[in-house]
């Protein structure tokens, strides 16, 4: 019966905070029209310097090959090495081909050809994908021009043919859509709720709370639902603008998404408000809030993948909710995994969810 | 001046009674720097294949002996039906599966080929992408041995040389990113929370009937988070060298020049919300959510901005931390001189001119 | 003593912040229905002392009961049968005059019906009919500690605690908000007030004045004044708070 009072008080106090509402619209639809445009890692728009040292009609096809893949933009063709490194130097160039001068003799007598490839890995996906673009480019001319040879019948040979399965095409877009949708509900649901108490604290409000005979859980209980709405709302638009703007849709269950937002906020939701139970003022809620949102969004597999973390690091990622959320969230949208098959992340979230909603519950005290 | 020098010590006296955020912003940085520079990473190691096939079929054997070895790739488990591999990826089991065809070895040698298929899961393009290029690698090797003269010579591989970062170290690209990142984030929403702060409590008024003038309030208000991100600066970079082992190629003195203008630019974009918001908690927000994700996807730190589309290209343009960022991998990985980073730096510089000249002005007509 | 007469009853109570002990081994009592000034100098420990009373903080040591519940074990039944109004003020100001009214009503365990009634009643009792739509945050200070008084009366308890409950408000408000006062203690409410005003301490029944963390005197003010031979509280007070050693 409190409890439809207190529920009242936050949901008034939400829709009538100027900046809140906007925010939660907001947020989302940047989020999901902007954003997946940008989170590519597909690598194209290579910039190219070929220094041809051969200047043949056989380098110009090389050269012709690579710029017809698509990947390339070729910055210019020089034979001076040094120019070519400075380009580099000054990130105009991102890879730089090299052509020998008997790259032609070479290509007819079917010798290795003296080709050499220059990457910038300071990115490293984006060098090694690039330095592996670039080798196919290549393999694929020196396949076309070289002398025929009786392949066939001198060896055995392996007909591998790749294929994808879920996003067949490997499209980048697809793979962020769900990380997206995780990233804005867990930023909105962490950083309001951890603004609530604080700003009840600072206000002087808190106390008038803490002399009436209100239930301690039930009061936090009432702050956490009206984050839940919030999220689902936010997860509802999500799912509308994939839908509509990139026409994706669910491989799985949709309510099974909604099931782990819902555990979802408890984590964050519980978080939040656990840390500004232990905050002294807004500031420093905030920033405890942001270094814990980037740790977790970080280390979630969302940008790079758990695997390729050294073990320590992996084995922290177990305490990161975050992580469950983000595997259960792709999986289910883009593999179409069903609750058998995600229950470990189910498991993972609901436990941290159950300990910061206790804790955060323990460590408001309403007597000192 | 003394008047002037009073209030920066006033400022400093806020800023270190409140111990708990001191704290706060001085180790945050130091967590995420090592958590990110060491865990955040994009290469694949221990990619998880499974071999879909006759596991006793000689030549099955000898290739899946072949991918086990490399050290990228472990062999997870062997089956029959092709069925069951989108039930593996689906519970996240495996990366990558490698289907032999019936008879293969038969096929191989009697008839002279004999197909695989590689089946990776597309769910995440390019992890998927990188294990299916490292199994096609194992392929081509074994392709190689089966037969001295085949389709693909070593003549057509060619030299590869990978520049300024060798061992493609991820910490390379990453380290630069977050320190742009944490400088950026500390100073701007510091400064703006401390005059959004005196402007609520109404103290703001009290310090701007005071002899000083308005930009004496901003700059005393200001050098102390300009101190605080010095010394978060030069924390990250120890770390950076000692820790992680980035290397410090060019000079310190251009990183510290540049690092400075950064931080100026922060310190101007802190000013920035502090006018246009009039609560705390919308600064907050603004500068914790609003600065955070934008600077995060369109600097560059994660996502190339090559690859954006070109409208975007020109939404990074627009965001600092992005031409620092270029600057700092110049100047410590390349180790390149200012001769190479006049642009980027005029960028910046032009940046951080716009930002204090219309914080300053705004500032003073809103107050 | 009869514990029905005594509303409060204090014994050797006592808080302590590490070394600095805030309330040192007070004691006293509170008759039911009386007027009970709680005067002292800032930082004398009067806030600290009440907080206590409220059920807000625990004892370091001693103790004693509020309307016959334990300050040591049973705060949350204390909060029950207590209204309390702080110096800051503390209702919500992003919601309207109404919706805090029925807020604190419903904390309390009020019914809808009663709820509607008794804000009907205060609202009419207040003048404040006109205002019931608009947001707290909105009223003039005055306003909205009469609001805070009669918000923290909602569930008639058996005492109210009001900390300073005029600070920053004008002369003439502060008398018309000591005839709510007198007006709720006419209707049998224990009133518990701190204030630093020594003109407010007249209105008083009973008054004590603290100072360094201990009660330094108690009595009505006339006994007061007569005691240390002065004509008004304010003498008194100057002639008491004149020995404290922390500031």
């Amino acid at each position: 019966m409190v409890m439809l009072y207190l529920l009242e008080k936050e949901f008034k106090q939400f829709f009538r905070d100027s900046g809140l509402p906007k925010m939660a619209i907001a947020f989302p639809v940047l989020m999901m029209l902007v954003f997946p445009f940008a989170v590519s890692m597909e690598i194209r728009n290579i910039n190219l310097v070929v220094v041809d040292n051969n200047r043949t009609v056989a380098s110009s096809n090389l050269i012709e090959t690579c710029t017809a893949s698509g990947y390339f933009d070729l910055v210019g063709v020089s034979d001076d090495p040094d120019w070519a490194m400075r380009q580099m130097d000054r990130n105009k160039a991102d890879a730089i081909l090299t052509i020998e001068s008997d790259f032609d003799r070479s290509l007819e007598r079917g010798e290795p050809l003296p080709v050499a490839i220059k990457v910038n890995t300071i990115n490293g996906t984006k060098g090694s994908i690039g330095s592996g673009y670039l080798t196919s480019c290549v393999q694929r001319f020196y396949a076309e021009h070289a002398p025929a040879r009786q392949s066939a019948t001198t060896g055995a040979q392996l007909d591998v043919s790749p294929k994808y399965y879920f996003n067949t095409y490997l499209d980048y877009k697809m793979f962020m859509v769900p990380a997206l949708i995780v990233i804005a509900i867990t930023m909105l649901t962490g950083f309001f709720p951890a603004l609530n108490i604080v700003s009840e604290k600072e206000r002087g409000t808190i106390e008038q709370i803490n002399v009436t005979p209100v239930n301690r859980g039930v009061f936090i209980l009432c702050k956490l639902i009206p984050y839940w709405l919030v999220a689902f709302f936010v997860l509802t638009a999500c799912l509308l603008i994939a839908r509509w703007v990139f026409d994706y849709s669910c491989a799985g269950s949709i309510g099974l998404m909604y099931f782990f937002t819902a555990g979802n906020i408890l984590v964050t939701a519980g978080m939040g408000l656990l840390i500004s139970n232990y905050s002294d003022n807004a500031q420093q809620a905030m920033f405890v809030t942001w270094f814990f949102m980037m740790v977790f969004m970080l280390v979630s597999g969302i940008f790079t993948p758990i695997a390729s973390m050294p073990g320590w690091a992996q084995a922290i990622t177990y305490l990161n909710p975050m992580r469950y959320y983000a595997d259960a969230m792709r999986g289910i949208y883009i593999k179409g995994s069903t609750l058998a098959d995600v229950w470990t992340d189910a498991a993972g979230l609901l436990t941290i969810g159950t300990v910061m909603v206790s804790w955060a519950i323990l460590s408001y005290k309403k007597t000192t | 001046m003394k008047t002037f020098f009073s209030f920066i010590k006033k400022e400093f006296r806020h800023i270190f009674r409140d111990r708990r955020t001191i704290l706060i912003v001085l180790v945050m940085p130091v967590v995420q720097i090592i958590l990110f520079g060491f865990a955040v990473s994009t290469e694949v190691h221990n990619a998880r294949v499974d071999i879909v096939g006759d596991g006793n079929d000689p030549a099955v054997r000898q290739i899946v002996e072949r991918i086990d070895q490399n050290p990228y790739l472990n062999v997870e488990a062997v089956y029959e039906s092709v069925a069951k591999v989108p039930e593996r990826f689906r519970r996240g089991e495996a990366d990558v599966a490698v289907c032999f065809e019936r008879n293969f070895d038969e096929r191989l040698h009697h008839y002279g080929k004999a197909s695989v298929r590689l089946l990776g899961d597309g769910s995440d393009p390019n992890t998927a992408q990188m294990i299916v290029n490292y199994v096609n690698g194992v392929l081509s090797d074994v392709q190689g041995e089966l037969g001295a003269q085949s389709d693909s010579p070593q003549g057509a591989f060619p030299h590869v040389q990978y520049m300024y970062n060798p061992a493609v170290r991820s910490s390379y690209n990453f380290v630069p990113g977050v320190m742009g990142l944490i400088l950026m984030l500390v100073c701007s929403m510091m400064t703006a929370i401390s005059i959004v702060r005196e402007k609520e409590s109404g103290t703001m008024e009290l310090l701007l009937v005071s002899p000083i003038r308005p930009i004496g309030v901003i700059i005393s208000k200001a050098i102390p988070y300009l101190a605080l991100s010095l010394v978060n600066l030069v924390t990250i970079l120890l770390l950076a060298r000692f820790v992680l082992g980035v290397p410090l190629r060019g000079s310190l003195l251009l990183l510290s020049v540049v690092s400075v203008l950064f931080i100026l630019a922060s310190l101007g974009i802190g000013l920035l919300i502090s006018v246009i918001s009039s609560t705390q908690k919308t600064a907050l927000l603004i500068s914790g959510m609003g600065l955070t994700m934008p600077t995060m996807i369109f600097s560059g730190i994660i996502f190339p901005c090559e690859s954006m589309p070109v409208v975007l290209q020109y939404v990074s343009d627009i965001i600092p931390a992005k031409w620092y960022i270029i600057m700092v991998k110049k100047v410590m990985i390349e180790g390149v001189g200012f001769g190479y980073i006049y642009q980027e730096f005029t960028i910046l510089l032009l940046m951080t001119l716009f930002l204090l000249a219309v914080s300053v002005r705004l500032f003073k007509r809103r107050l | 003593m009869n514990p029905n007469t005594d509303i409060i009853v204090v014994d050797e109570l006592t808080k302590k912040f590490g070394d600095f002990t805030a309330v040192d081994h007070i004691s006293f009592r509170v008759h039911r229905g009386e007027i009970f000034g709680f005067l002292g100098a800032n930082g004398a420990g009067k806030t600290t002392a009440m907080k206590i009373l409220c059920g807000l903080s625990r004892p370091s040591s001693g103790g004693g009961t509020v309307n016959g519940y334990d300050l040591n074990r049973d705060q949350e039944k204390i909060k029950r049968h207590i209204g309390y109004m702080s110096q800051k003020f503390s209702l919500y100001a992003d919601l309207k005059v109404w919706e805090n009214i029925r807020l604190f009503g419903g904390i309390y365990g009020l019914s809808g019906k009663r709820i509607r009634e008794k804000s009907d009643a205060m609202l009419h009792y207040l003048n404040m009919t006109d205002l019931r739509d608009e947001l707290v945050g909105d009223l003039p200070l005055g306003w909205k500690q009469k609001l805070a008084f009669s918000i923290a009366l909602i569930h008639d308890p058996a005492i109210v605690f009001l900390d300073e409950p005029t600070g920053g408000v004008d002369p003439e408000t502060r008398r018309l908000f000591w005839d709510l006062i007198c007006e709720a203690a006419e209707g049998g409410t224990t009133i518990f007030v701190t204030t630093h005003y020594m003109d407010e301490a007249e209105y008083c029944d009973r008054v004590s004045i603290m100072v360094d963390g201990v009660i330094a005197d108690l009595d009505t003010p006339a006994a007061l004044k007569q005691r240390y031979g002065a004509t008004d509280m304010d003498a008194v007070f100057r002639q008491l708070a004149y020995r404290a050693q922390r500031e």
